[in-house]
């Protein structure tokens, strides 16, 4: 994983228990005339740290962030270039703009100089599945080759289209995951329809999931895959394993965000399908990665589902909101989310949600705190939630042998 | 994982025609959809052809969302939607909406909305942008827009693949019926004629300045167009349980990645012949019972070359015995709706066991010597059919439909 808090679980999880915070003035752009200048961005992030003295122009920013992060997936599962010269190794990208930035560069260029000077290269990267070509070219992935879009969710739903590729054989190995990028573009259109926190007024510089207080999301930029087996052929070839994928649920709220009861239905529809999926009840899950980002109605939303779906057990769950640190880092958010409860369930710490001081009335998250918390953590469900409708659900569940 | 997964309605938007049976009968007639471009000044551009769809009125079919504020890819998939649906008898009502879903392919999203940002910045009126941005630019709106229109909340899934992802759309949702994660799926993929595009691959040199020839000597490129394509696919359980006319069995797919370079095919074509080979493989096909080829055939020089040495290379000496044909020579490249609209014409050959051809195809290339049905519509008894798409990035994408047991 590539993000703002580092580029290994066991930094970015330290941090985030630490209650590190990303999010910072914006220095990648200009943000005069914006009304939220902060953002969890990657500064002096440089890809040829993990990919090498390669030629890394043809490659923009999301390239490089999902090519560096490949690299290191690759690394730490043990699939050598030599492996991957006789097995074909799949990617599956979740993204929700890829490179808006590449996109719209390579428009203004035309209309400033004239089509004939375009730029060819980047003609290559306006396409919405440019990153997860580049990559496979970077690190010689043969396999399935997939781009997934559905917003800020399309991370953590490529992580389900990854696991059911394995789970009905179509393939042996896929990284699959997801990439945003922080660019003017995606950012200024976050800032238009007002979902951006305000620095300005007594609510803080922060995004505060779930307190009284919150007044909107910051985005954030970063990658991260996972590379997800065969159970039985990762055990065959002597692999670590770190979780298993036990199950996943989405659904969509055709009031694209507009009714609260259907949103709140669609969050709940996709928990309880991924409950059904992994065999398990409600009281089995310990603890949980909510999706919330500071939105007014969309954490509490978010609340309301899981109530609908744990009753009376809400109170008992453990629950963090990594977004707080990170902030929303859209297509990268759902992936960075289970990376993070990778290591929750190795390490036994859940993150804490950092300037959590006083939880909106009526949200009974008893164990919803500023700081982290020891847990024991079996099942860990993990939530994405898009900005318009889109709802996805994955249970991680620790792998013993 | 054996469930039979049919297609019962199509729902196409095309520059050749609206709705399944005119389209069709275009398609047979060999007309072609290529004309000068209006959707914006193409005097800059030293090519100036493009296959746009012509008289169409969103209103006529977003009946729910406020069509104005739609953007132009998301009124095609929510036409080619509602013409599906209505093919296929299925009123959205009848529906569990939590199991009805949406999975739409495209390149460009909505490149409208971007291409106005860009307009606004240039001239220094950003703060022309709104809300409105965010609302309508990024690409999943599209198959969001659609179960939004009718009412589908079960799976929703946009696949931006570039020029294959039409492919990618139906194979992911064949996917989700088959694990039995919904009844109902629409599929397909949608594009709107994108200035962005258009800049591009007139910059590459890949646009024609006429016509578009695939398999032609003297092909000079292809045409970039616009369009949707929608199948509605259920299983054949309850297809049959309904009295539906079925099109076609969705039999499997192949999906591949060259890993070679961003815009040229690998030299041999060795991603698009694995993912044939694959398509072979999951739907259980042996490669003597392929009965029609709906090939990627853009009409540019290499891809026409590349793709015929890779069909070789999967059906060796059959190969010229296989009716080949590129619809681009009529639609011009409709980009992520390309495949969608592809696989359509796929099931309509399934179903009416008649192939259409590839026009413009006077002179063949020495090189591209196999049969590619020039000019003129066959009947042909088309058991087995293959759709064959290939994407920026490397992605290439073999989609198979067969006869049902009901067909």
């Amino acid at each position: 994983m590539i993000s703002a808090l580092g580029d290994s679980l066991a930094q970015v999880h330290d941090s985030l228990i630490h209650g590190l915070s990303a999010i910072k003035p914006i220095q990648l752009f200009n943000t005069e005339g914006l009304g939220c200048p902060l953002a969890g961005e990657i500064v002096d992030f440089d890809a040829s740290k993990y990919l090498g003295q390669r030629n890394l122009r043809p490659l923009d920013r999301t390239s490089r962030l999902v090519a560096s992060s490949a690299q290191l997936a690759l690394q730490d599962s043990g699939w050598s270039m030599e492996m991957r010269n006789t097995e074909e190794v799949g990617l599956v990208l979740g993204t929700m703009f890829c490179s808006a930035h590449t996109i719209s560069e390579f428009d203004r260029r035309a209309l400033e100089a004239g089509p004939a000077y375009a730029s060819p290269m980047d003609f290559s990267n306006t396409v919405i599945n440019a990153a997860s070509g580049q990559t496979a070219i970077v690190h010689n992935l043969k396999g399935v080759n997939t781009t997934i879009s559905t917003g800020a969710t399309s991370g953590l739903q490529a992580i389900c289209y990854g696991a059911d590729l394995i789970r009905s054989g179509r393939a042996r190995a896929v990284l699959a995951g997801g990439a945003e990028e922080l660019c003017f573009e995606s950012f200024y259109g976050f800032d238009r329809a007002g979902l951006l926190c305000r620095s300005d007024t007594s609510a803080g510089d922060f995004p505060i999931p779930f307190d009284a207080r919150r007044n909107g999301a910051a985005l954030g930029e970063g990658a991260a895959l996972l590379m997800l087996e065969d159970l039985v052929l990762a055990r065959e070839r002597g692999a670590r394993i770190l979780a298993e994928i036990k199950g996943h649920g989405s659904s969509y709220d055709c009031s694209r965000g507009h009714d609260d009861k259907q949103s709140v239905a669609a969050i709940a529809v996709a928990i309880r399908q991924a409950l059904n999926d992994a065999f398990l009840l409600p009281h089995e899950i310990d603890c949980l990665s909510a999706s919330a980002r500071g939105s007014r109605s969309g954490d509490r939303r978010e609340v309301e589902a899981v109530v609908s779906v744990f009753n009376c057990q809400t109170r008992h769950l453990p629950v963090t909101a990594v977004k707080s640190m990170l902030g929303e880092t859209l297509g990268a958010s759902g992936p960075l989310q289970a990376a993070a409860m990778l290591e929750t369930i190795r390490e036994g710490v859940l993150p804490g949600i950092p300037q959590l001081q006083q939880i909106e009335d009526g949200f009974p998250l008893k164990r919803a705190c500023a700081g982290p918390k020891e847990v024991d953590v079996l099942n860990g469900l993990i939530n994405s939630t898009g900005f318009d409708g889109h709802s996805c659900s994955l249970i991680l569940s620790r792998y013993e042998d | 994982m054996d469930r039979q997964i049919v297609i019962t309605g199509i729902g196409v938007v095309t520059p050749v025609g609206t709705g399944c049976e005119e389209f069709w009968s275009n398609l047979l007639d060999g007309q072609s959809g290529i004309a000068p471009v209006k959707s914006f000044d193409t005097s800059a551009y030293n090519v100036h052809r493009g296959a746009e769809v012509k008289e169409f009125t969103a209103g006529d079919f977003v009946l729910n969302l406020d069509a104005a504020h739609l953007g132009r890819a998301s009124q095609f998939a929510i036409a080619a939607a509602r013409l599906a649906l209505a093919d296929a008898g299925v009123e959205s009502s009848s529906l569990d909406q939590k199991r009805a879903g949406v999975s739409m392919g495209t390149t460009s999203g909505e490149p409208r909305e971007i291409e106005r940002f860009d307009d606004s910045f240039m001239s220094g009126a950003l703060d022309r942008i709104g809300p409105e941005f965010l609302a309508l630019y990024p690409c999943h709106v599209i198959a969001a827009h659609v179960a939004s229109e009718l009412g589908f909340a079960g799976v929703n899934t946009m696949i931006p693949t570039a020029c294959a992802a039409g492919n990618y759309a139906i194979a992911h949702a064949l996917d989700v019926m088959r694990a039995g994660r919904a009844d109902l799926m629409l599929a397909g993929g949608s594009d709107a004629f994108s200035r962005i595009t258009y800049t591009g691959f007139a910059r590459l040199g890949a646009v024609a300045p006429e016509v578009c020839q695939p398999f032609d000597r003297f092909r000079k490129g292809m045409i970039p167009g616009e369009g949707a394509g929608v199948l509605v696919l259920e299983p054949l359980s309850s297809a049959r349980r309904r009295g539906a006319r079925i099109y076609a069995e969705v039999g499997g797919y192949g999906l591949s990645c060259d890993a070679h370079h961003m815009t040229a095919a690998h030299p041999e074509g060795a991603g698009a012949e694995r993912a044939m080979q694959q398509a072979l493989a999951d739907s259980r096909t042996n490669a003597a019972k392929v009965s029609y080829i709906s090939a990627h055939g853009t009409g540019t020089a290499t891809n026409d070359r590349l793709e015929t040495l890779a069909v070789k290379r999967v059906f060796k000496d059959l190969a010229g015995r296989i009716p080949i044909s590129s619809i681009k020579s009529m639609l011009g490249h409709t980009m992520g709706a390309a495949s969608a609209i592809e696989a359509a014409v796929c099931a309509l050959a399934v179903f009416n066991d008649r192939v259409p051809p590839t026009i413009n195809l006077n002179d063949a290339d020495p090189e591209c010597d196999l049969d590619y049905v020039p000019n003129f519509a066959r009947d042909v008894r088309v058991n087995v059919a293959m759709n064959n798409a290939y994407a920026f990035g490397g992605n290439n994408a073999s989609l198979i439909l067969r006869k049902s047991v009901m067909n």
